[in-house]
């Protein structure tokens, strides 16, 4: 019998781990650094709703040098997720035009990025205001 | 019956405007999160010491706004980490799409749920 046998180009297991997917993986497994911090914040929840010893034990662990640490390297993939995240901001918007001309995606990227820093300095810079 | 009552309808819309509202969420605040609460606020530095003591938490978590800002940001981030850890795991093989949809957006859906129960049973 004639079975079909069609051509499956190969593809190894790991082309996930190698260039030019590479990048793509990267830019996606930031999600883990996002949703891991969403769960120090939830773990901080958990332990007011369970009174003030837990809450001081939630203390303790965000004092720890292995949590300072933790957030150190939080911080540096958000801020990776934060330059990714506009630099594909352009190609899942619907076109700009301003006066009649298309927005270039590099602008919309270069101005997305640097407002979200300002956002988030002036976050910064409320809080240590407010809290003096 | 009518027709389309009998269409399945797709639930990719609705975690993809969860997927975006996270993203966007933590791209303009997360690295100022992540510096006050992890690094500037335990350590002390620029803030005084009783900045993350019990009663300002609490005051906080009571307050319709802080409520409003602990309910977005926890369970925003769950679901825009949720959407982009399982299309990765699914391209990559890694387990049965319904495994890995439990392990991803079953996660988020549980946090989401247990924080509105959390910030309704510590009041108002």
């Amino acid at each position: 019998m004639n079975e079909r046998r069609p051509y499956h180009r190969p593809m190894p297991g790991n082309w996930w781990a190698r260039p030019p997917y590479r990048a793509y993986t990267a830019r996606e497994l930031s999600g883990v650094a996002v949703a891991a911090y969403g769960g120090v914040l939830f773990a901080g929840l958990v332990s007011l709703s369970r009174g003030p010893e837990s809450w001081d034990g939630y203390l303790q662990f965000l004092r720890s040098p292995t949590s300072l640490a933790l957030h150190v390297l939080l911080l540096a993939a958000m801020i990776f997720h934060v330059i990714t995240w506009f630099q594909t901001l352009p190609k899942t918007m619907p076109k700009m035009i301003v006066g009649g001309k298309h927005v270039p995606a590099k602008k919309i990227t270069r101005i997305a990025t640097l407002a979200a820093g300002v956002a988030s300095l002036v976050l910064v810079l409320v809080v240590l205001g407010v809290a003096r | 019956m009518s027709a389309h009552q009998n269409e399945k309808r797709s639930l990719s819309p609705l975690l993809w405007l969860l997927f975006g509202a996270g993203g966007m969420l933590s791209a303009l605040f997360g690295p100022a999160l992540i510096l006050i609460t992890g690094v500037l606020a335990p350590t002390g530095t620029g803030l005084p010491q009783d900045f993350l003591s019990y009663d300002h938490a609490l005051a906080l978590a009571r307050n319709p706004f802080g409520k409003l800002v602990a309910l977005g940001v926890i369970s925003l981030f769950f679901w825009h980490g949720a959407e982009r850890i399982f299309l990765t795991m699914k391209d990559m093989k890694a387990g049965p799409a319904k495994v890995l949809a439990i392990m991803t957006y079953g996660v988020a859906a549980v946090v989401t749920l247990a924080t509105f129960g959390l910030l309704l049973a510590i009041g108002f």
